[in-house]
């Protein structure tokens, strides 16, 4: 559904002059922007809706019959369609705003595992996880005496679907992985996951963060509970986001947030909550930033997200190859389907010296433990070098990055 | 490169081949500095006698920035006391912040000064400074991480 029904030509230069910041400098060199699973730049389609929103069109919603307010509510409100659409959501109340993938995720561990969980519990997670997917568990855990398993990952960094499927014992009352890797890009298999998930009657939470900007989502051929995303690395505007799950589930979660927009009624004595999604949208959302989110909506179907992939896949083959040239260079994450992450160390280089230096080359990368401490206790790392990349960026922009790495590696070495 | 600046040869040169580097046999104070978001790790170990520092070492995995300070610090605080370290110290924090400070007592550390334009590479040299006040002072750890991300 989300899929292009005709395919979309695709201009990558055109598409790629939609970005103005891309066009700036940094040091003094033209900027590559390789940081792309920690946010993503944003096309002018979205930074004039979000201007376009403020200059003409700023109420707040739900709440007010003047014009305003009813344009305002219309463009927030029709973000849900949109967004409803993208991931073939069965319908659109079964779409909760959030401000991100991290408020999605704590959502469901507030308002539906913990008033589940007891003592001999256990939530099901991947070695592969970021903290958001981690740390939330961990609280709920703590609070009701359940416990956290980990299914294990190859070297390749891969899931071992067996053993994650063995782990889906009775005492599991919830799994949760990742669909796209933010460290090394993995594509997890996350129907085959549902299924065994479904088979036992365990539900499945899907953290989709960095599968949203580079792939085609479809909760409904998935076939998981819950799906999280977050708008800002889907080339929208920082704190927005949604959390996809089963209309069975809204409807038996208590509100975790309570204010004005959730309610129908109000007394000292009793509050009648409004219908999902809006219990859970307690107060004055980001409305400018969901409204510019539809505009990101709206130019990913235009460049087409079958685009997408395939342009990524083939710099993803161009850049390893290129990374591959490097002396000494070591890659982190080698699955078969794979997102265009490039985790790196070069043998004797800091990773914090290279984002340094490289810095000074113009290339933007990240280096750390991108909130995946547990995937850097599994290499035996403290931190790599990440490039990751959008179907913005170029071959001549890998030539340079590599060129920026060879100069770093010589400088240190 | 322009972070040559920062990244100069003698800061490059202490980093490929660290003075002090190693265990110390028979020392008397240790403390382990860790920045973990980082992914700096430190050891300090070292010989105090009557007060002053007789010998120091120091081992661990980390960046070039923090290997280079720790070099250039060890070379630096042999035969000093903890007075005169505290005050050199306090000399190498107003040099990353930019401040008036005394250039010539901090020798070759004071190529550090670069770090004005890298804040968040700051604690990177600090580690080293924090390691070693953490033995001084009997305290088995340090780190100069803040609360980030
Ligand atoms: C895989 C993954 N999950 C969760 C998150 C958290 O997203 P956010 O910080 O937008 O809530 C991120 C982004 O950092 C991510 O990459």
């Amino acid at each position: 559904m989300s899929a292009a029904i005709n395919p979309v030509p695709f201009n990558q230069a055109a598409r790629r002059a939609d970005f103005p910041l891309l066009s700036r400098e940094v040091n003094g060199k033209p900027l590559v922007y390789f940081d792309n699973a920690n946010t993503a730049q944003k096309p002018q389609r979205v930074i004039g809706t979000v201007d376009d929103f403020y200059r003409r069109h700023n109420a707040n919603v739900s709440r007010s019959v003047h014009t305003l307010g009813e344009e305002a509510t219309a463009a927030y409100e029709g973000t849900r369609d949109k967004l409803a659409q993208f991931i073939n959501a069965p319908s659109r109340e079964e779409v909760v705003f959030t401000s991100g993938t991290t408020n999605a995720i704590n959502l469901v561990a507030y308002s539906y595992a913990q008033p589940r969980l007891k003592p001999g519990d256990t939530i099901l997670v991947t070695q592969m996880e970021h903290h958001a997917n981690i740390v939330p568990w961990q609280l709920v855990c703590e609070r009701t005496g359940a416990k956290l398993k980990v299914a294990p990952i190859t070297p390749e960094g891969e899931l071992i679907v067996e053993r994650f499927v063995e782990l889906l014992t009775p005492d599991v009352k919830l799994a949760a992985v990742v669909h796209v890797s933010n460290v090394i890009g993995t594509v997890n298999p996350v129907a085959e996951l549902a299924r065994a998930c479904k088979s036992r009657g365990i539900p499945l939470l899907v953290d989709g963060s960095q599968a949203a900007p580079h792939l085609a989502i479809d909760v409904q051929a998935l076939g998981c509970d819950f799906y999280a995303i977050t708008g800002h690395k889907m080339f929208g505007p920082t704190g927005t986001g949604a959390l996809w799950a089963k209309r069975e589930h809204l409807e038996a979660m208590p509100p975790f947030f309570g204010g004005g927009e959730m309610i129908r009624a109000v007394s000292f004595e009793r509050t009648v909550f409004a219908d999902p999604p809006h219990k859970f949208e307690a107060g004055t959302p980001n409305i400018a930033g969901f409204v510019g989110l539809g505009a990101a909506i709206d130019y990913i179907g235009e460049v087409g997200i079958d685009n997408i992939r395939k342009y990524e896949s083939e710099l993803l083959a161009y850049a390893t190859d290129a990374l591959r040239s490097v002396a000494g260079l070591r890659l982190f994450g080698q699955a078969r389907e794979k997102a265009a992450v490039l985790s790196f160390l070069i043998d004797g280089v800091h990773a914090h010296d290279l984002a340094t230096l490289l810095d000074q080359e113009g290339v933007a990368v990240r280096s750390g433990h991108h909130c995946a401490h547990p995937l850097m206790q599994f290499y035996g790392v403290p931190a790599t070098a990440r490039a990751s990349l959008a179907f913005y960026n170029t071959r001549d922009e890998v030539d340079r990055f590599v060129a920026a790495l060879e100069k770093v590696r010589r400088l240190l070495m | 490169m322009s972070a040559a600046d920062l990244y100069r040869e003698n800061v490059l040169a202490h980093n490929r081949e660290p003075r002090n580097h190693g265990a110390l046999d028979a020392h008397t104070h240790a403390a382990d500095g860790a920045n973990p978001l980082c992914g700096d790790a430190l050891r300090f170990e070292l010989r105090v006698a009557d007060g002053h520092i007789a010998a120091l070492r120091f081992s661990g995995e980390s960046c070039a920035i923090t290997i280079a300070a720790a070099s250039m610090l060890s070379e630096r605080v042999t035969g000093l006391d903890a007075a005169a370290i505290a005050a050199l110290r306090a000399q190498f924090d107003a040099l990353l912040r930019g401040d008036p400070c005394d250039r010539d007592a901090l020798g070759e550390l004071a190529a550090f000064g670069e770090l004005v334009r890298y804040p968040a590479r700051r604690q990177c040299a600090q580690l080293p400074w924090a390691t070693l006040t953490a033995a001084l002072n009997g305290a088995a750890s340090a780190t100069t991480e803040k609360d980030s991300p």
